[in-house]
C-alpha cells in the first residue's frame, strides 16, 4: 500500500488534493484508494492534514497514516522537526518552498509561485499532484489529469491541468531518475495475491445451495483477509449454540403430524422439514444450533416433543411424554 | 399464494445467531426475511438483533445485512434503496427492509423513521416491541409499558415500577399518512406473516409494529414466549391492527378479554404490582380500546 500524508493548513486544498489522487490512482478498476481529512474545530489558516492510501485490493484500515511513502507540506511553516519520523524508508518529502533542502529526502517545489502564475491564485495543492505523478508509479500524468476532470468542477480543469503538467515537467527533469522504491515493489505483489482471494471466492459461490441457509465453517476468517474490507460473507457461521443448551427437544417421529407449528415458531430456525412414511413429512432438529428453548415442545399441539435433559436418552424421552 | 408453515421458503436467512433462547425479536426477523427472501437487504441499528447478528466473524444473516447508527435505521434504508436504484442493481423483489428495537425506533430513531415516512421512501420498517433496552440491560424505553420494572424504573413495595404508558406508534405512523401500517406479535404468527406479505408487496413506506416478547427482560420461561404473545393481544394490553390507505382495521376483536392479572402475573417484570395497580392497568386498557373502535372498522371478532 502506498501511503502519502498531506499536511497543510486549512483553505490550501490539501482534502481535494488527497481526493483528486486517490480517484486519479483508483481509475485502474484493480486499483483501490481511500482519502480523508483530519482536522478539528478550526477553520481556515489552522494546520490540518489529509490522507491518501492507494492499494491493490480493497482498504480495511481506515485510520490515519502514521508513516508514508511520500509526505506533503503544502505550507513550509508546518516543516517541522521530527519530520523524518513520518517518513517511510525510502521515501520522500514534498516541500512548497522557494528553497532548497540540504537533505536529499525532500524534493522542495515552488508550488505557491507556480500556482500563482498559472492560476493566478496561489493555492498550491494541484502542483503537488503533477510533482507525485512524476516520482511515483502509482500514478500516471494521465491519470491524475482524468482524477480531476472526475472529481473537480468542470470550470477549474483547464487551468489545474496546466497547473499539474508543468510541475510534473519541472520535477521529473530535476529528481532522481528511479521512481519511489515503495511504489513500484508494492503493486505487483498484493495484486497477485488479491487474484488468489477473488478466485477462492468464486469457487465457494460456484454452486448455490438449493436451500440457503448459513453452514459452520471449518476455519474462522484469518486477519490477513478480512483487514482488507468492510464487507464480509454473510451466513458465516464458526462457532455452534448447542453448549446453551441444558435440555433438549426429542422429536417423537412416529406421533409427529407434520403440521409444522414447531417449524414455524422457533426463533433459531433449527427445525428442519424432512420426508416421512409415505407422503407425509415429519420435523428434525439441527442441534448444532438448538438452544433449547422448549417453544417447539409447548407449540406442538399433538405433544410429540419432549425435552430432556442433556446427556438423557430417547427411552426417558418417551417416558416423559407418557 | 399465502404464505403459511407448510408454504414459506426453506431458506434460513438468519441462523447462528446468538439472541437468548426463546427470543421474540429473533422470531420477527427470521419469520419476516422468510417472506421477503434473499433478496432483500437488511439494516439493523444498535439493539438485540444487531449485537446478536453480527458477531464476526460469526455472520447470522445470509442476506445483505449491515449496522446502522443507533438513530439512523429508516436514513440508512433510504440511501440503500436509493443507492440500488441509482446504480441499477436493484433487484426484481428486492425489499429494503431494517429491523429495530422499541428503543431504537420510538425514542432514538423516531425522526429518521418519521422522515422516511414524509418522502415515502420505499422502504419496508419493523419495530421489534419487547419494551425496554434490552440489548444494554433492561432499561426503560417509551414503550415500557406502565407497572414494568427495568433497572432503570425499579419496582419497589412503594412503587410500582414504570409510570408512563406505551408511545403509540401505529396512530403516530398513521398520522403522517403512511401507505401501510400495523401492529402484530409474534404470539400470532399467521397475522404476523399476512401483513409481511401484504407491505411486501406495496410500493412506498411500510411500518409493522410487532410485539416480540423478551424471557430475560420480561421474566418468564423461554419456553413461553409464543404463549405471552398471545396472552398480551387476549387480555387486550396489545392489538392486531392495520392502517391503508388512510383507513385503519381492527384485526382481531377480542369480545371479551381475557384476564390481565394473569397475563401480568405470569412475569416477574410485574412482581410488584398491586391488585389496585392491575385496575388501573385495566381502566386504561379500557380507554385505549374506546379508541381504537372508534378508529378501526371491526373485520373481524
Amino acid at each position: 500500500m502506498l501511503e502519502v500524508i498531506w499536511h497543510a493548513r486549512g483553505g490550501q486544498g490539501a482534502f481535494t488534493a488527497a481526493r483528486v489522487l486517490g480517484a486519479a490512482a483508483s481509475a485502474d478498476p484493480d486499483t483501490f484508494a481511500l482519502a480523508f481529512p483530519t482536522f478539528g474545530p478550526e477553520r481556515r489558516g489552522a494546520p490540518m492534514r489529509a490522507y491518501t492510501k492507494i492499494a491493490a485490493r480493497p482498504i480495511g484500515d481506515r485510520s490515519a497514516s502514521r508513516r508514508a511513502a511520500i509526505v506533503v507540506y503544502l505550507d513550509d511553516t508546518l516543516f517541522a522537526d521530527g519530520w523524518e519520523d513520518e517518513l517511510a524508508e525510502g521515501g520522500v518529502v514534498l516541500l512548497n518552498s522557494k528553497v532548497a533542502h540540504p537533505d536529499a529526502r525532500v524534493v522542495t517545489v515552488d508550488g505557491s509561485g507556480l500556482a500563482a502564475d498559472i492560476l493566478g491564485r496561489a493555492i498550491p495543492n494541484t502542483v503537488f499532484l503533477g510533482a507525485i505523478a512524476a516520482l511515483c508509479d502509482a500514478v500516471t500524468l494521465e491519470n491524475v489529469e482524468e482524477g480531476i476532470r472526475a472529481t473537480m468542477p468542470a470550470k477549474l480543469h483547464e487551468r489545474n491541468i496546466a497547473v499539474v503538467r508543468a510541475a510534473y515537467d519541472l520535477v521529473a527533469g530535476r529528481a532522481r531518475a528511479d521512481a519511489l522504491p515503495c511504489c513500484s515493489e508494492a503493486a505487483p505483489i498484493e495484486g497477485a495475491s488479491g487474484e488468489k482471494e477473488r478466485e477462492a471466492s468464486s469457487v465457494v459461490s460456484a454452486e448455490p445451495p438449493a436451500r440457503i441457509i448459513p453452514q459452520l465453517q471449518e476455519l474462522t476468517v484469518a486477519p490477513e483477509r478480512f483487514a482488507r474490507s468492510t464487507c464480509f460473507q454473510g451466513g458465516h457461521l464458526v462457532s455452534k449454540n448447542a453448549g446453551w443448551r441444558s435440555l433438549r427437544p426429542l422429536v417423537d417421529q412416529q406421533a409427529c403430524t407434520g403440521c409444522f407449528n414447531c417449524y414455524l415458531l422457533c426463533p433459531d430456525g433449527t427445525i428442519y422439514k424432512q420426508p416421512g412414511a409415505g407422503s407425509s413429512s415429519t420435523v428434525a432438529i439441527d442441534y448444532d444450533f438448538c438452544k433449547g428453548c422448549g417453544i417447539c415442545a409447548k407449540a406442538c399441539p399433538a405433544h410429540c416433543i419432549a425435552m430432556v435433559e442433556e446427556g438423557g436418552g430417547r427411552d426417558e424421552a418417551l417416558h416423559i411424554r407418557q | 399464494m399465502s404464505v403459511n408453515a407448510r408454504t414459506m421458503s426453506d431458506d434460513e436467512l438468519f441462523y447462528g445467531h446468538k439472541a437468548c433462547p426463546g427470543c421474540g425479536g429473533a422470531l420477527v426477523v427470521r419469520q419476516a426475511l422468510k417472506v421477503l427472501g434473499k433478496d432483500a437487504v437488511a439494516a439493523l441499528p444498535a439493539g438485540c438483533m444487531s449485537a446478536t447478528g453480527f458477531n464476526f466473524p460469526q455472520l447470522a444473516f445470509a442476506n445483505n445485512a449491515m449496522i446502522t447508527p443507533f438513530a439512523a435505521t429508516a436514513s440508512v434504508l433510504s440511501g440503500i434503496e436509493a443507492g440500488l436504484r441509482a446504480q441499477g442493481i436493484k433487484p426484481d423483489g428486492c425489499t429494503v427492509v431494517g429491523f429495530a428495537g422499541d428503543g431504537g425506533t420510538a425514542d432514538i430513531g423516531l425522526q429518521a423513521l418519521s422522515g422516511a415516512i414524509d418522502r415515502n421512501d420505499d422502504v419496508l420498517y419493523f419495530c421489534y416491541d419487547n419494551e425496554a433496552y434490552m440489548n444494554t440491560g433492561i432499561q426503560r424505553s417509551s414503550e415500557t409499558p406502565f407497572g414494568a420494572s427495568t433497572t432503570t424504573t425499579p419496582a419497589g413495595p412503594s412503587h410500582p415500577g414504570c409510570v408512563t404508558g406505551k408511545k403509540d406508534l401505529f396512530a403516530m405512523v398513521a398520522a403522517q399518512g403512511i401507505p401501510y401500517a400495523a401492529t402484530a406479535s409474534i404470539g400470532y404468527p399467521n397475522d404476523l406473516l399476512k401483513k409481511v406479505e401484504k407491505a411486501r408487496d406495496i410500493r412506498g413506506t411500510r411500518f409493522i409494529h410487532v410485539m416480540a416478547p423478551c424471557p430475560v427482560g420480561w421474566g418468564f420461561p423461554s419456553s413461553d414466549t409464543i404463549a405471552l404473545g398471545k396472552g398480551i393481544v387476549d387480555c387486550g394490553l396489545w392489538y392486531l391492527a392495520e392502517y391503508e390507505d388512510g383507513r385503519f382495521t381492527l384485526n382481531r376483536d377480542p369480545g371479551r378479554f381475557a384476564s390481565v392479572a394473569d397475563h401480568l402475573r405470569s412475569q416477574s417484570r410485574y412482581r410488584a404490582l398491586t391488585d389496585a395497580d392491575i385496575v388501573t392497568i385495566e381502566a386504561h386498557r379500557d380507554q385505549v380500546w374506546q379508541r381504537l373502535r372508534q378508529r378501526c372498522s371491526c373485520e373481524s371478532s
